[in-house]
């Protein structure tokens, strides 16, 4: 951050990236990958089973596209997000057509891990890249969140904005010390929702009549989330960032003694102005007394 | 039958009690010897030595679950973090259920992970001999005989254990799988956790304690498992049938995976403390040795083939590692004491001064 940056007595505390571990779930995808790679390499050239892919590469082809594909359904079902299918579907798909389009049809043995290990190692690369793209900097008032691989994105964050952290730090967190810290602004912006939906059709009858009918219900339940972008997030020295953040909110929050004395001092305000207004019209009478006594007089 | 009938009544059943006994023991003290070591590259390494704790904290929480599960107490939290671990029954159960479930936490980390294992090499295509038809004739109902019986037994499945061990072929996903498996087992077998605070202090008289009072607690509970053993060793005398050895056979089987999980994951500790004292970024040849080594073994026995090719790369991967770390210890360290310490050099740089 440039100094230029810098609002006036502002001052520098913190520049955060987050962990390289911290964007697992992304890894994870290309971890899987390169073990399914590795497995398919042994299965078809070493394995007791090898007889079976032998001459045949539409069997090579099958036996890694189902496996791809399954794995694809289960994390999609886990995560419910079915990007993780459709880009295991789409890895596959072109692989496909690559053997097809450059006619590899006889080494698909060797291909085929290769390509998919070749996708993992993409694949870290990328996460990697992402991660770099995000760029944490605390000062004493305010978190600046920067990020973007190709659009640049920023948000500043002043201290009085944030009603509380929210903070997540799961096993791989807990053993190499990051976390995420997810600040919350009353607008609500740190604040997300799983939905859970949940659906049913029945129909009854034969060929004179059917009854038809559905049933349905949703949940949604309010969590702490927000993008990768506008949170800290698998920062490390987690504990100590945690203590430094909250030590600013402090400061930054009135307190009840504070509290009191503004209370006090509105208090003494409205006194003041009462005395004046009593004041004003106390004057006002002296002057009018006196305008109206040399009448009398004369 | 032979043997005196005291030997045969009192002594007899006793003598696989101590076999496993013994085994167990020989497990604590690799477990200390464990806990030395991590305590010492704990300043480097605190990850590991974190990672460590969840595997232990994991193995335990596990046991404990499985004995709740087991006295039908039913799980009603279950909750693992890096250094914490709790696990709470749906239905408190007093007496017996609740000395069970603490048996289950306490001596179960021992034991239980290595099944996991055991079950892999009973479905992999390794062989066991268990005790044989023609062992069971021979069978002696005394003290030595039942010794030799479980000795023999445990023998049979050691052979087999070491030459399926030996010669893993690493570039088998399951052998390998089964190798990941077996040092995460080390690593984490441990029925106490070392804290985060280093006053706390955790070893193998802790550990030790935690069983004694269990013990201590409740001995009648003790006494009737003891009646248990002698009931069914009787039993076994009366059919004629080594029910009695088999059973503890198979807590014989379990101590020695968990014995050689041990063994490898110290190993690996040692590796770690010793390379730790090599400065520089050159402490890393060791870590790349390891893979580079048994790769090119395998390479070239591929091209030239011969018999017991895994067990002489994994034995070359082996000695060329530790023939590396040996030489970093000596030109980067004065580990051997082959350089001239600073007193002696200053002494003769005063001579040569006068």
């Amino acid at each position: 951050m440039k100094d230029e940056d810098l609002l006036k007595d502002e001052k520098l505390e913190k520049v955060l990236s987050p962990h390289p571990l911290s964007f697992m779930k992304f890894q994870s995808l290309s971890i899987f990958l390169v073990i399914w790679g590795v497995l398919v390499l042994w299965i078809i050239n070493a394995s007791e089973w090898q007889i079976y892919f032998a001459d045949n590469f539409l069997f090579s082809l099958s036996f890694w596209g189902i496996g791809l594909l399954l794995a694809g359904i289960v994390a999609s079902l886990i995560t419910v997000r079915w990007s993780i299918f459709i880009l295991y579907a789409c890895i596959f798909g072109s692989g496909t057509g690559f053997i097809f389009w450059l006619g590899l049809q006889d080494i698909t043995g060797v291909f085929i891990p290769v390509y998919t290990i070749f996708i993992s190692i993409l694949g870290f690369i990328l996460v990697e890249f992402y991660r770099r793209s995000h760029k944490y900097i605390i000062s004493n008032q305010r978190l600046l969140f920067k990020g973007g691989i190709v659009t640049k994105r920023e948000r500043s964050l002043r201290y009085e904005n944030i009603v509380e952290f929210d903070s997540e730090q799961g096993i791989l967190g807990q053993i190499f010390s990051f976390g995420t810290i997810i600040p919350q602004t009353p607008s609500g912006v740190g604040i997300g929702s799983d939905n859970v939906m949940a659906g049913g059709g029945i129909a009854i009858g034969g060929k004179k009549g059917k009854l038809f009918g559905i049933v349905g219900g949703g949940k949604e339940i309010q969590t702490p989330r927000t993008r990768s972008y506008y949170e800290l997030h698998g920062i490390y020295p987690f504990k100590d960032v945690k203590q430094l953040l909250e030590s600013y909110k402090r400061s930054t929050a009135p307190t009840t003694h504070h509290e009191e004395q503004v209370a006090f001092q509105k208090e003494q305000v409205d006194i003041q102005k009462q005395m004046r207004d009593l004041l004003k019209m106390q004057s006002e009478s002296k002057e009018d007394a006196k305008e109206e006594g040399p009448e009398e007089k004369t | 039958m032979e043997g005196s009938h005291i030997d045969i009544v009192i002594f007899a059943p006793l003598a696989v009690i101590l076999g496993v006994l013994l085994f167990w023991f020989i497990q604590l003290l690799i477990i200390e010897f464990e806990k030395y070591l991590l305590s010492k590259i704990r300043p480097n390494h605190e990850p590991l030595c974190r990672f460590t704790n969840f595997l232990g904290i994991l193995f335990q929480s596990v046991c404990h679950a499985l004995g709740y599960t087991i006295t039908k107490s039913g799980i009603s939290d279950f909750y693992i973090s890096v250094n914490y671990g709790r696990v709470a029954p749906k239905r408190e159960k007093t007496g017996i259920f609740e000395w069970i479930s603490n048996a289950f936490l306490f001596i179960g980390p021992f034991f239980l992970p290595a099944v996991i294992l055991l079950i892999y090499l009973f479905f992999s295509q390794v062989t066991f001999e268990v005790v044989t038809p023609s062992q069971l004739l021979e069978v002696k109902y005394t003290f030595a005989g039942q010794i030799n019986t479980f000795g023999s037994s445990l023998y049979s499945f050691s052979s087999s254990f070491f030459n399926f061990f030996l010669n893993i072929d690493l570039f088998h996903p399951g052998q390998f799988g089964f190798m990941l498996l077996l040092i995460f087992l080390g690593m984490g077998m441990r029925p106490s956790y070392i804290g985060e605070k280093k006053q706390e202090k955790v070893d193998m008289f802790y550990d030790l304690k935690n069983i004694w009072s269990l013990i201590r607690h409740k001995p009648l509970y003790i006494i009737i498992l003891f009646l248990i053993s002698y009931i069914l060793f009787y039993l076994s005398l009366i059919f004629n049938q080594n029910w009695y050895v088999a059973l503890f056979s198979i807590l014989g089987w379990l101590s020695i995976i968990a014995i050689v999980s041990l063994v490898v994951s110290t190993m690996i500790l040692l590796l770690i403390k010793t390379t730790d004292e090599i400065p520089g970024k050159i402490k890393l040849l060791p870590y790349l040795s390891l893979p580079i080594f048994y790769v090119l073994m395998r390479v070239i026995f591929f091209y030239f083939p011969i018999e017991n090719s895994n067990m002489i790369s994994l034995a070359v991967m082996i000695i060329s590692t530790i023939l590396i770390t040996c030489l970093l210890l000596r030109s980067k360290t004065n580990k051997f004491k082959s350089k001239r310490d600073i007193k002696s050099r200053k002494k003769k740089g005063e001579t040569d001064e006068g």
